[in-house]
Formats: structure tokens, C-alpha cells, sequence
């Protein structure tokens, strides 16, 4: 009972998304209203679901990438012997974290080409800052006393590290996971302007066609994705 | 010390104040009067409406009912702000502005006032100069620089700056360290001896509060349950929690700790005539008892020498001088 | 961090430091193995890729590993002469590099070829990366004031700017696109520049009034939040189609907002939207800078018969000031990003060079987009640290000095 609470707002954003994704194109008439004039009023060259699935998977695997080594970067390098590393790593995450999402996005064309794997690439690269940085962020905010009597107390790096350090800096370790899958929905969804079948693309071809109900169907969709995910966040923090 | 029961008219009076928050009664109709000179210290446990009775009077918090009179007048039909530039406050963090140099904080007050500028300036030199500040040190430096004493001189310091009658001092030595603390609390008897003001003073340290008193007013649950000088309270405290608060057992050396040496010692005529000192050690006759009954216990004698600032020999003090008060003198 | 790690290695006997070695063999490996530069006959037949061996022969090459080679030997006994050392050569390097490109762009493009171009490979960009890196990391050991860490950078933009309109660098393909568009590029970077102030702006107005009403009113507080959280949840495409649609109607239903340039596409929906993305960040922080000022300072303040409006403007204010200064900071880095992505439905700026590129299949042209960007963020975001480390000092309370 009281977990069907905890999960009610994410629970509830997911359901009104797989409802409209699913009778979208039931909603013509309430385009026309909308657009009156365009000739299909439902985006027909994907299904909506195989959009929502493949923004998901976009998604999933960049931050899943992003997590794994952004957090491995920030562990090793507050490691003893890593430590020569660390300044310029917790520079180097900040000052990434200026560079806009898009112009990340687009300089990986260059690189490596259309698609949805440049998209990856970018998303993780970019992914990776928040992550880092608040990893970092979390582990130094440790005060060292609590440091200090878990050497004390005979505790080896490795259980410090999984038993003091991880779960003391999980809150905020969490907070910069979710800013990262947060941006990481939204360049996905410009992704698609670099070849990526992303939930962008009803909103691109919208665009291109002065099609406002195409337009419209992407972003609600999009909007209802990143509320349901954030609300997830939210539960888990 | 001053008279209590004094027939001069007094420069704060409470009558039956009042603060309520919510349904919280914080001080509960309490009267006081405190005469123009008198350094009165508001003494009690956290919580018990001490604070708020000492902000009361500032205005910082409206009292709920009763009166609180400033020469007659008043508080309620002065203007805040006016009166507040009229009051002396200073408080335990010393809430100095960490933007502003020492110099600038110091002037608040009299630039609120409107003063000339080389007024000022001349102000802001001479309180330097008698908190024992340098001004070539000290007047451009920023709070963060400060030691946690120098700090709470240039809180004072600022408290003074427009000459106030009246000063308000909300536990202003609690966050220092005893040694500092206690050159403060000297220091502030000097500058009373000074400067005359009305001082109300907060602190829940009883050693502080009979340092410094000329009253105490111990308050429990935003009451007063007594008030007096040091010593009328040591001799008979109103109740158990007065008792307990001036230390129970300690009580004996509490009440020592405020009575000169040369108050019990036998003066130079009275002591053995030609006989060898017991003892090379002496203490002085400023010193209290309670350091000369220490010295005695640490080095196992029963008699000291008195001397006098010169250091002339003046006079002894035995076991039993100290602590039998005697009624005759010879 | 970098004050102690400077302290230990101004001890004579100091150990390597292995970050400049590791960056020095990834600069190795991207100089021996990566094409530096392309060469294309014109805009659209793909250029073909040329290493440093192939542009220089042994000599450049050996020249360059002797220059990494001489950067190691210094890293391998970092003692504070060699870091400074190692900085003055990697710093030289990193001014060169673009007159390095003036003399291969010269000998690569006969006169003639008007439409031939020099591409930037993945060898340079990596070998620009792994400069800057050991550059920064330099800096951070050796501690560098300000002053000379921003003479520095200045140094670096100069040399830049003078390869740049010698003329020797317009066989480069992003001075060609460049040339190509210069009023666009000019048109579209003023037009980024004003959007992003007037977002900025007004944004600061708005919630400068929301920071003050949640202070009187309380209960405004969560409500607002979670709003504007809600807000920055949603992607920027999301709230830009969003938008459009009801701005369409509204122009079309009142004509005189169609006159004034309110329609679905265009600046009004960027306008609005980045407004709304940049009230959480500048309203979070005007808050907590307001709210946070120790309430022991106002409070002897008010004791001491400050008017509220004193208390306000003398001690609040200028207090809060550096955190709300933060504020701007984020809210103006994140607006010059976002108001790239609004070139999508319309809104101009640099972004249309992005999105007109990928288009094309431009690379160079994204790059005219692209680069300009980060350049301006990193600019600003510079500019406003600096801005609000400054006014930290003149409080007295430089970042390091808490008492």
C-alpha cells in the first residue's frame, strides 16, 4: 500500500503516456482543430510506441554508459593513486559542463557520422559531466572525520569505499544522475536532427511541413517522457 | 555597590511586561526597575525568557502587554528606529557586517545619525583607542580577519559609537574561550568605571553574572524569582533552582570568590610580632579569598602574607580569618 | 587542493607527474597516428586526410616528438622551474598552432584554387584538446593568479585572432563557409547575443519579484518551486512545440500581436520558453541568496535602528549578491545553449549555421555554428565567475579567506 503511494507520480505519468502514445491516432479530430489545414493530422512514419521505445533505449543505454564511467572516473581519481588526477578531472567536468548540449551533439557528426550511435556517443560524453562532477562533489563533501575513524578503525579502501563513502554521497551522486538523464531526453529528442528515430522526429518533420499537430503530438509526448522519468528520480532520492 | 532600594528615579522600568507567542507565554508580567549607572545582569537557563526580555526593550520584539518606560517615556510611543540608534546592542556572534571594514562598522550608528563625517572619523579613532584596538591594525581590516575577542571589541565598540545611555548586551562573550572571555569581562568593568552606562546584560554563565553585576535578576520560565547583588543572592538564594544555578555546593566558594583579602585580613600590628613569615608565599590584598584559599590548600599552609600593590607587607590571613567572618574588629 | 598539491611539489625531491606524461604519449600517439588536416578540391568531394608525415616529412615529425619529448623530461622532475618550463612551451605551442596552419594551408592550396579547402582533422582537434588539458593542468600546480591565468588565455586569443585576419588562414574550410556568410554570421550572432540578454534580463526581473514575494509570503514558496522545476524538467524541443501552437492561435486571433512578430515560429515561443527555463536557476538562487544571509547580521542590524529599507539595501543586498551573481551565471550559459536549439523553429542565431549544416551534411558550417557557441559560453561563464570572485574580495571575503 504504501509503496503503490511512493509510486503513485511516476505511476501516473507513465500511464497517461502509454495511453496517449497508444490512442493517439484517435485524437484526429482534436488536431483539426489544431491544423485544420494539413493533410494527415497523425504522424504516420513510426508508430508513437516504437518512438517512446527507441528515445528510451537511446536514453537508457547513454546514461547507463555515462553512469558507469563517469562514477568510475570519479572514484578512481579519489583514489590514493589517482589523486595526481583529480584536479584536472574536476576542472576538466566543470568547464564541459558549459559547453552547450547541442553544439556537443552536432561537432559528433564530423566525428562520426548520422545516426543513432553518434547520438549515444554524444549523450554519454556530455552525460558524463554532471556525473563526475557530483560524484566528486559527494565523495570530497565527506567530512574527515568520518573518513578519518573509518581508517581508524581498520576498515580497508575498498570497504570504505563501498560501505562509508558510496552511501554517504548517494544523494548527491543521485542528483547528478538525474540532471544527466534530464538533458540527456532533451538533446535525444534534437537527436533526431542527426539522424536519430527519437520521439524529436514527429517534431522535426512537423517543423519542416508547418505541420503544428505533428508538432504538438511530439512534445507532449517528450514532456510526459521526461515528467515520468523525473518523477522516478524524485522517488529514488 | 549601589543601593537597591534606592529613591533615584530609574532609567528602565518594566511594569508587569508580558510576551506572548501564540500560546507560548515567554515572560510572564515580570517588573523591573534598573537605575541610571547599573549594570544588571539577566541570569537564567536557555529558554527561560532572558533574550526576549533584553530585546523587548529594543523593540527587536513587541512585548504583548505591561509597559516598558525609557526616562518616563514610553518605548511604545518612540519610533523604533529612533530609539534603537539610542540604545547600545551587542550580541554573541557580534553581527558585524562582513562587507564592511571594522572602521565602517563602527560607524553605523553615528552615519544612521547623520553625523559629519570627521566626527566620525574622530569617533571611530577614539573607541579603537579604547577598546585597546590599534587604528592602523585594525580600522581597514574586514570581520573574517578578526580573532573571536578582537571581533567582540569591535562589537562593543560599536554598540558605543553614538554614546548611547543604554547598552544591551545579548551573552556577548559566550562563543569566546575562557581566557579571552575573562579579559573581556575585565576589561568591560573598566570601561564602566568609565563610562557610567546602563547596562543590561544577558548571560546564562552565573560566574560571568557575579563577575560583572551590580544586579542579578535570575529568571526561570519567564519569571523573575529574585533579584539582588551577588552577594544578597549567595546568602540567601530565593529557592532550590537559585541554589542550584549559583553552583549548590560551590555556593561557599562562589561567595568567596567575591570578597577581597583585604576585607578579612589581620592588618601588619596584629600579627606575631618578630615570628618568621610561615611561609615565603603572600598573596595580595585585591585578590579574593578564593585564590588565597586556594593557594592555601595547594601549598598545605593555614596563614598567608598580605601584601599591598607595592608589594610592602601589609598584613596575614589565617584558615580561620578566611573563613569565619568576624563580627568585631579588632 | 591545488594550493597543497603545490606546496608538495615545490619540495625538491618531487616525484613525476604523471598526468602530463599520460597527456604527452595520448599527444604522441594522436600526432604519429591521427591526419591532422584534409584537403578537399572544394565543398562537396570528401578531402583526403594527411598526417604530420605526410605534410612534413621526418623533420616536422622528429621536431614535434623532440618538443613532447623535452615536455616529459620536465614532467618526470616537476619541480616548480620545469612546471614553469613546461608551461611557457606548451603555451608557445598552443600560439603556434594556428600559424602552423597558415604555413599548411599555404604550401597545401595552389593560388589558383579558389574552391579547394583545408579541413581540421581529428589529429589537430585531439592535439588542441590535449594542450589545453596539460595547460590547465599546469596552471592548477602551479597555482597562477588570475591576473596571469587571464593574460595568458589573452595571449592565446590574440595569436588566434591575428592567424585569423591575416588572411593566411581563409583556405581553411570554416573561413570559407565564413566568407561565404559573413553578414548572416554577423546578423546571426548579434541576434544570439541580444536574445540571450533580453532572457537574461528579463528573467532577472521576474524573479527578483518572485524571490521577494516567497520571503513575504511563505506558502508561495513550494508551489513556485515545484513549478519551475516542472518547468526545467521538460526538453527545450518539448516546451518550444508546445508553445507554438497556442502562440499561433493567439496571432491569428488578435492581429496586432501577429504586427508585433508573436506567431508560432519565430522569437516569441524561444523568447518564452527560455524565460521560463531560466527562472528556476535564477530564482533558486536569488532566494537563497536573500535567505541566507546570516540572520545574526540583520538582526544586529535592525538592533542598531537600521530602517527595513537600510537593512534591505545595505546589508541584505550587497550580501546576497555573489550568490545571486551565481544565478545569472548559469541562467546566461544555459540560455546561449538553448537559444541555439530555438534556431530549429525559427528563432535565428547561431544555431541556424547548426541546423542548416547538418542539413547540408556540412560539417564545416555546423562548425561555424558550433564553435562560436562554446567560445561565447565559456566566455560569459569566465566573465561571471571572475565578476563575482571580484566582488567576494572587495567584501573581504575572498573565497579561500573564511574566517
Amino acid at each position: 500500500m504504501s509503496w503503490l503511494r511512493r509510486s503513485s507520480a511516476p505511476l501516473a505519468w507513465a500511464l497517461l503516456l502509454v495511453t496517449l502514445m497508444l490512442l493517439m491516432p484517435r485524437l484526429e479530430e482534436g488536431f483539426r482543430l489544431i491544423a485544420p489545414d494539413a493533410r494527415t493530422l497523425i504522424y504516420q512514419r513510426d508508430s508513437f510506441a516504437s518512438l517512446v521505445a527507441n528515445h528510451l533505449l537511446v536514453v537508457g543505454v547513454a546514461s547507463l554508459c555515462a553512469i558507469l564511467l563517469g562514477m568510475g572516473a570519479a572514484i578512481l581519481v579519489t583514489r590514493p593513486w589517482g589523486r595526481d588526477f583529480l584536479p584536472l578531472v574536476s576542472q576538466l567536468a566543470s568547464i564541459g559542463q558549459t559547453f552547450p548540449p547541442v553544439a556537443v551533439l552536432a561537432l559528433a557528426v564530423p566525428v562520426l557520422g548520422f545516426g543513432s550511435v553518434p547520438t549515444i556517443v554524444a549523450l554519454v560524453l556530455y552525460g558524463l559531466l554532471p556525473i563526475v562532477r557530483n560524484t566528486l562533489v559527494g565523495i570530497q563533501g565527506i567530512s574527515p572525520g568520518v573518513m578519518e575513524s573509518a581508517h581508524g578503525m581498520g576498515m580497508s579502501g575498498r570497504q570504505i569505499l563501498w560501505q562509508v563513502e558510496l552511501p554517504l554521497a548517494r544523494p548527491v551522486i543521485l542528483a547528478g544522475i538525474r540532471t544527466s538523464v534530464t538533458i540527456n531526453i532533451a538533446t535525444a529528442a534534437i537527436g533526431s536532427t542527426i539522424g536519430a528515430r527519437t520521439l524529436g522526429d514527429p517534431i522535426i518533420a512537423g517543423i519542416v511541413n508547418g505541420n503544428t499537430a505533428f508538432i504538438l503530438q511530439g512534445a507532449i509526448l517528450i514532456a510526459l517522457l521526461a515528467l515520468c522519468v523525473d518523477s522516478l528520480f524524485e522517488r529514488l532520492q | 555597590m549601589p543601593d537597591q532600594s534606592g529613591a533615584a528615579p530609574a532609567l528602565i522600568e518594566l511594569d508587569a511586561v508580558t510576551k506572548r507567542f501564540g500560546d507560548a507565554t515567554a515572560v510572564d508580567a515580570i517588573s523591573l526597575a534598573i537605575p541610571r549607572g547599573e549594570l544588571c545582569v539577566l541570569v537564567g537557563t536557555s529558554g527561560c525568557g532572558k533574550s526576549t526580555t533584553l530585546r523587548m526593550i529594543n523593540r527587536l520584539i513587541e512585548h504583548s502587554s505591561g509597559q516598558i518606560r525609557i526616562d518616563g517615556q514610553q518605548i511604545r510611543d518612540v519610533d523604533e528606529q529612533r530609539l534603537r540608534r539610542r540604545i547600545g546592542y551587542a550580541i554573541q556572534s557580534t553581527g558585524l557586517f562582513p562587507h564592511w571594514t571594522v572602521a565602517r562598522n563602527i560607524g553605523l550608528v553615528p552615519r544612521l545619525l547623520r553625523w559629519p563625517a570627521a566626527r566620525i572619523a574622530a569617533r571611530v579613532s577614539e573607541l579603537l583607542a579604547l577598546l585597546g584596538l590599534d587604528e592602523d591594525e585594525f580600522a581597514g581590516k574586514y570581520p573574517h580577519q578578526l580573532s573571536g575577542g578582537q571581533a567582540q571589541r569591535v562589537g562593543v565598540a560599536r554598540a558605543l559609537a553614538a554614546d548611547p545611555e543604554i547598552l544591551l548586551m545579548d551573552e556577548p562573550f559566550g562563543a569566546l574561550d575562557p581566557i579571552t572571555r575573562e579579559s573581556l569581562q575585565d576589561e568591560l568593568l573598566r570601561l564602566q568605571a568609565r563610562l557610567h552606562k546602563t547596562i543590561v546584560f544577558v548571560t546564562h554563565d552565573m560566574d560571568e553574572a557575579l563577575k560583572l553585576a551590580d544586579r542579578l535578576v535570575v529568571m526561570d520560565t519567564g519569571r523573575i524569582v529574585q533579584q539582588g547583588s551577588a552577594a544578597a543572592l549567595l546568602q540567601a538564594p530565593a529557592n532550590a533552582f537559585v541554589e542550584s544555578l549559583l553552583g549548590g555546593r560551590d555556593r561557599g566558594l562562589k561567595h568567596a570568590a567575591l570578597t577581597r583579602v583585604a576585607e578579612r585580613m589581620r592588618p601588619l600590628t596584629d600579627a606575631q610580632a618578630g615570628g618568621p613569615a610561615v611561609d615565603t608565599l603572600g598573596v595580595s590584598a585585591d585578590d579574593s579569598l578564593r585564590q588565597a584559599l586556594s593557594l592555601m590548600l595547594w601549598h598545605g599552609v593555614d596563614s598567608l602574607l598580605v601584601s599591598d600593590t607595592q608589594g610592602q607587607v601589609v598584613g596575614s590571613l589565617s584558615l580561620q580569618d578566611a573563613v569565619v567572618e568576624r563580627n568585631t574588629r579588632a | 587542493m591545488s594550493n597543497v598539491t603545490s606546496d608538495t611539489c615545490a619540495l625538491p625531491p618531487a616525484a613525476p607527474n604523471p598526468v602530463l606524461l599520460v597527456l604527452t604519449a595520448l599527444a604522441a600517439g594522436a600526432i604519429v597516428g591521427l591526419p591532422l588536416v584534409s584537403v578537399q578540391p572544394n565543398r562537396i568531394m570528401p578531402g583526403e586526410g594527411l598526417t604530420l608525415w605526410a605534410l612534413g616529412g621526418p623533420m616536422a615529425l622528429t621536431g614535434a616528438l623532440m618538443v613532447l619529448a623535452g615536455l616529459t623530461w620536465l614532467a618526470w622532475r616537476p619541480t616548480r622551474r620545469a612546471l614553469s618550463a613546461a608551461l611557457t612551451l606548451v603555451g608557445l605551442c598552443l600560439a603556434l598552432l594556428p600559424w602552423a596552419l597558415v604555413v599548411v594551408a599555404a604550401a597545401q592550396i595552389e593560388p589558383g584554387m579558389s574552391s579547394a579547402r583545408i579541413g581540421l582533422g581529428a589529429g589537430l582537434w585531439a592535439l588542441l584538446f590535449l594542450l589545453l588539458l596539460m595547460l590547465l593542468e599546469l596552471i592548477n600546480r602551479l597555482a597562477l593568479s588570475p591576473l596571469l591565468r587571464w593574460g595568458l588565455l589573452l595571449g592565446l586569443g590574440l595569436s588566434l585572432l591575428l592567424a585569423l585576419t591575416g588572411g593566411g588562414l581563409d583556405g581553411l574550410a570554416l573561413m570559407r563557409e565564413y566568407h561565404g556568410r559573413r553578414a548572416a554570421f554577423h546578423a546571426a550572432l548579434r541576434y544570439h547575443l541580444l536574445l540571450v540578454s533580453a532572457v537574461v534580463g528579463i528573467s532577472l526581473l521576474l524573479a527578483a519579484g518572485l524571490a521577494l514575494a516567497m520571503r513575504r509570503w511563505s506558502g508561495l514558496r513550494r508551489g513556485t518551486f515545484s513549478v519551475l522545476s516542472v518547468l526545467q524538467t521538460i526538453p527545450s524541443l518539448a516546451l518550444f512545440g508546445l508553445l507554438l501552437a497556442p502562440l499561433a492561435y493567439l496571432a491569428v486571433r488578435f492581429t496586432w500581436l501577429g504586427d508585433l512578430g508573436v506567431r508560432g515560429i519565430g522569437w516569441a515561443p524561444a523568447l518564452i520558453a527560455l524565460v521560463a527555463y531560466s527562472l528556476l536557476p535564477m530564482t533558486r538562487n536569488a532566494f537563497v541568496a536573500l535567505d541566507e544571509v546570516a540572520a545574526d547580521v540583520t538582526d544586529a542590524a535592525r538592533g542598531m535602528g537600521m530602517s527595513p529599507a537600510q537593512v534591505f539595501w545595505q546589508v541584505r543586498l550587497p550580501l546576497a549578491l555573489p550568490v545571486m551573481l551565481e544565478g545569472i551565471r548559469i541562467t546566461a550559459v544555459q540560455a546561449i545553449g538553448l537559444a541555439a536549439v530555438a534556431a530549429l523553429i525559427g528563432a535565428g542565431g547561431l544555431g541556424t549555421f547548426i541546423f542548416q549544416g547538418l542539413g547540408q551534411a556540412a560539417m564545416d558550417l555546423v562548425l561555424l555554428g558550433a564553435l562560436p557557441i562554446i567560445l561565447i559560453a565559456l566566455l560569459v561563464d569566465g566573465l561571471f565567475s571572475a565578476l563575482a570572485e571580484q566582488l567576494r574580495r572587495a567584501q573581504g571575503r575572498g573565497e579561500t579567506a573564511h574566517a
